[in-house]
């Protein structure tokens, strides 16, 4: 009986692993086109300007980079087919593919890499300078060997190397121009799997498959199209009646997913958004009353109820967040649950303590401290947010007024004047903490009319340094035991409260396959995608 | 004949007047608009997501914010009155390219929509007018008042659930189908198609406001001493309303459409953002929200040359309607 049950089991999953490859070998089609809402529409495509969401979706299908990430955030080939790091981390050498052209015939060679890196991204890219810091120089033995010559090992620099993130660009278009303001910002050339044809403004962007494509046989898909809606509600619509198929970062409205779901063409996942890792957060201002005070920042985020923001506000899309480093960092070893927890049921009472301890005392109408609340201008959910918090302050005596104000107000009041006590935000943590999390916490980082840096001002020279050696420290040991022990001290002195890791969500119809890869999802060039009706 | 006679010269010299008229007009946007906090560089930095001081500074220098906003205005005001409408830093194209690019969708959408909700108002205007206190005047004022005072967001995405979801009769947005791309008839087909659910959503709203106007004034039309004269001359109630009566009915109407046209390029915004229709509104829109100001008052340069246009053609249209005025 037992053994006839194991029979059967192996037997059923010997026959599904058969369908499955031979799914996977025989069943990608020639042809079709696919749509794609893409939310706001972007200024540009100059993706190595600018590093806008909405144009890294489409540009990622023209440009793309040395590496490509799987989703144990490992790099694998990419332009690249391989790359060594030296013993002292200092030289990094990529090997190119041969025979890979830009789409307008001329061949991409180790040159592109050089000034691609040092003439663009390292200059005009806003986290090039980051990235790309160390990098002294590049040499080119030949045309298919780019020598990356750093001043200190960067263990992050593998990690920044995607077309979203660095994208290779053709530098026979722009040298000896003005790279700011190159008609290449609206008319992108590179060598991914579809060509830029047209960009309708305010209605769509076309995209031809490439026929020219390096990969042999791919794109599967001839036409892509990144189509503009601005009203959610009608880009539920056309997702519904399939005149658009594929919609993420919050094309698709949280309230609408669910029901969008249920439909039986109709897929949402929350995967492919690995190495984004955004963090919902409250920003406390710590050099002003009564955030200035550690145990009341404390107190704040223990009365925040994780779960119920999750539940009710993000329609249960995300998952509570410990510290400063998504727990999506796990499998790189980078992140750790081993801080103080805030996430308690009995926050409230907790919080009450803290408060006394701090000298903030109910006065005669119950309140211990009036403050302002600002709600970040990006979306509905962040005022409900906002009303969430204001309750949630109420229970322990903050009276808080809500303020909304529009995008460049706001960026103003938070990165430039500093005019704030406490405001709603959330933060891309991105493919590395280098990347994207020292940013907020760096004494460098606090830099008046530069945004989502520093804001809460908050710093400590232990934290600096743990920050500046880890940025160094090739040893992958070693650098977690150094991300653990900032954790820690982070989570304790509180700048910030981390409410929730947010899932972004990706709804697609599931005529098309292929469609979410790899972590960076929509950031990738959809060379695998397939129409299977 | 000379310049100061004759419909002619009446045309030059109010075109003449509406020079000072739209320069005070840019002066002052270009200053309430310098009034908001925050700038093109930070909100493009913004949505970036992440920026470097330098990266700041240099956006700022190449938009020209660096610069005292007096000297700006006088820059701004210098390459207006050599019409040059300047450049959009933020989609890196001339802004006349943009506007133009704009144009013909809102063209289209406006063209539509005045003469469908011109049309249909009269004509239901006129409808119960002719059968006042009967079923068929309670029946068109109680739709007139619907349709007057339902928000066009909702009304829009009511269409969008009925025709193209629930009926699959039309497409739910865009101007056209993009993954087909048609070329020639089949295209122009596929664009009124799109055209229709928006045009009708648009329309609801001045329709009723027509046809509200049109019943009040030939209702006042009908108690003249001229309608007593064409019945005694034996005329019929048809020919007494349709030749007589309407035309002179008609004027608070042109006004109307005169106003709602000025109306029609910016207000058409939550249109524009339901049906994802390409047009200026959204646009201008848009850009204020990114502070991309030269683009904006390019846009408001538009629409400050279409209104006074647009006054000039219904003081024209008048004088044709009603020959005892004088084009003067």
């Amino acid at each position: 009986m037992m053994l006839a049950r194991l029979f059967t089991y192996g037997l059923a999953v010997a026959l599904s692993t058969l369908a499955l490859t031979a799914h996977s070998a025989s069943a990608q089609k020639r042809g079709g086109t696919l749509v794609m809402l893409v939310q706001p529409e972007p200024p540009t495509l100059a993706s190595y300007i600018s590093t806008s969401g909405p144009i890294g979706q489409v540009t990622t299908k023209v440009y793309e980079g040395l590496l490509e990430y799987d989703f144990n955030l490992k790099p694998i080939p990419g332009l690249a087919e391989s790359w060594t790091v030296s013993p002292d981390g200092k030289t990094i050498t990529f090997k190119l593919h041969k025979g890979v052209k830009f789409g307008d015939g001329k061949p991409f060679t180790s040159a592109d890499v050089k000034f691609s890196v040092l003439e663009v991204l390292k200059k005009l890219h806003p986290r090039g300078a980051i990235t790309f810091r160390d990098v002294v120089d590049i040499e080119t033995p030949d045309e298919h060997t780019a020598v990356l010559k750093l001043s200190n090992p960067a263990p992050y620099l593998l990690m920044a190397l995607s077309g979203y993130e660095s994208p290779m660009l053709p530098k026979h278009l722009l040298e000896g121009s003005d790279i700011k303001t190159n008609k290449l910002a609206n008319s992108p050339v590179g060598t991914g799997p579809y060509k830029f044809v047209e960009w309708q403004r305010g209605q769509f962007m076309r995209f031809d498959r490439n026929p020219d494509y390096w990969k042999k046989g791919r794109p599967y898909l001839d036409r892509i199209v990144a189509r503009f809606v601005a009203d959610s509600a009608t880009r539920t619509a056309a997702i519904e009646k399939g005149e658009a198929h594929v919609g993420g970062f919050g094309a698709i409205p949280y309230s609408d997913v669910k029901a969008l779901a249920k439909l039986p063409q109709i897929e949402a996942t929350t995967r492919g958004y690995e190495m984004q890792s955004p963090i919902v957060q409250l920003d406390f201002n710590t050099k002003r009353p009564p955030f200035d005070s550690q145990k009341v920042r404390q107190a704040v985020s223990y009365a925040v109820n994780r779960k119920f923001v999750i539940e009710n506000i993000w329609f249960g899309f995300g998952k509570p967040a410990t510290g400063p480093i998504s727990s999506n960092f796990a499998v790189a070893g980078l992140y750790t649950p081993e801080v103080k927890n805030y996430n308690v049921p009995n926050g409230v009472e907790v919080a009450t303590k803290l408060l006394d301890e701090a000298g903030l005392k109910r006065g005669a109408n119950g309140v211990r401290a009036e403050i302002v609340h600002d709600i970040t201008p990006y979306g509905e959910e962040w005022q409900r947010y906002g009303e969430y918090v204001q309750q949630a302050l109420a229970d322990i005596g903050i009276k808080a007024t809500l303020r909304h104000e529009d995008v460049p107000t706001w960026l103003r009041r938070v990165y430039t004047d500093y005019d704030f006590q406490l405001t709603n935000n959330w933060i891309q943590t991105l493919a590395d903490p280098v990347i994207g999390v020292h940013r907020l916490y760096h004494t460098s980082s606090i830099r008046p009319g530069v945004v989502f840096v520093n804001g809460s001002r908050w710093s400590s020279p232990r934290t600096d340094q743990l920050m500046d050696m880890a940025t160094v420290e090739a040893n992958p040991a070693k650098r977690a035991a150094l991300y653990k022990e900032l954790q820690q001290l982070l989570v304790e002195a509180a700048p910030l409260v981390w409410v929730h890791e947010l899932h972004f969500v990706t709804v697609h119809n599931k005529q098309f396959k292929d469609l979410i890869v790899s972590p960076l999802g929509l950031y990738t060039s959809f060379d695998r995608v397939y129409l299977d009706k | 004949m000379s310049f100061n006679t004759g419909r002619f010269g009446y045309v030059v010299r109010r075109l003449l007047q509406a020079v000072p008229v739209i320069l005070a007009i840019l002066a002052l946007n270009f200053l309430l608009l310098h009034l908001a906090p925050g700038d093109a560089a930070q909100v493009l930095a913004g949505e970036a997501g992440s920026a470097s001081p330098e990266y700041m500074a240099q956006l700022r220098g190449q938009f020209g914010l660096d610069k005292p906003v007096a000297l700006r205005l006088l820059l701004y005001m210098k390459n207006m009155l050599a019409l040059h409408l300047g450049f959009s830093f933020r989609h890196n194209m001339p802004v006349l390219d943009l506007i133009l690019g704009r144009l013909g969708p809102t063209l289209l959408l406006m063209g539509s929509t005045l003469v469908l909700s011109v049309s249909t108002g009269v004509v239901l205007g006129v409808l119960a007018a002719t059968r006042v206190g009967r079923w068929r005047d309670t029946l068109i004022s109680i739709l007139a008042l619907l349709a007057y005072a339902t928000p066009l967001f909702w009304i829009g995405l009511m269409l969008i659930v009925v025709f193209s979801i629930k009926l699959d009769w039309l497409p739910t947005s865009g101007m056209e189908t993009v993954a087909a791309f048609h070329e020639g008839w089949a295209r122009v087909t596929d664009i009124a198609r799109h055209l229709v659910l928006p045009a009708m959503t648009l329309s609801l709203f001045y329709m009723a406001l027509y046809a509200r106007l049109m019943r009040a004034a030939l209702l006042e039309q009908a108690g003249m001493d001229y309608v007593a004269t064409a019945r005694a001359k034996g005329l019929s109630e048809r020919r007494i309303t349709l030749t007589h009566v309407l035309r002179n009915a008609i004027l608070p109407v042109v006004t109307m459409a005169g106003v709602q046209t000025g109306g029609l390029l910016g207000g058409s915004i939550v249109v524009e953002t339901v049906f994802a229709w390409p047009g200026l509104g959204l646009l201008a829109y848009q850009s204020l929200f990114a502070r991309d100001f030269n683009l904006l008052m390019g846009i408001f340069f538009l629409s400050a040359c279409l209104v006074v246009l647009v006054n000039l053609l219904v003081d024209l249209l008048y004088t044709v309607l009603d020959p005892r005025l004088q084009a003067a």
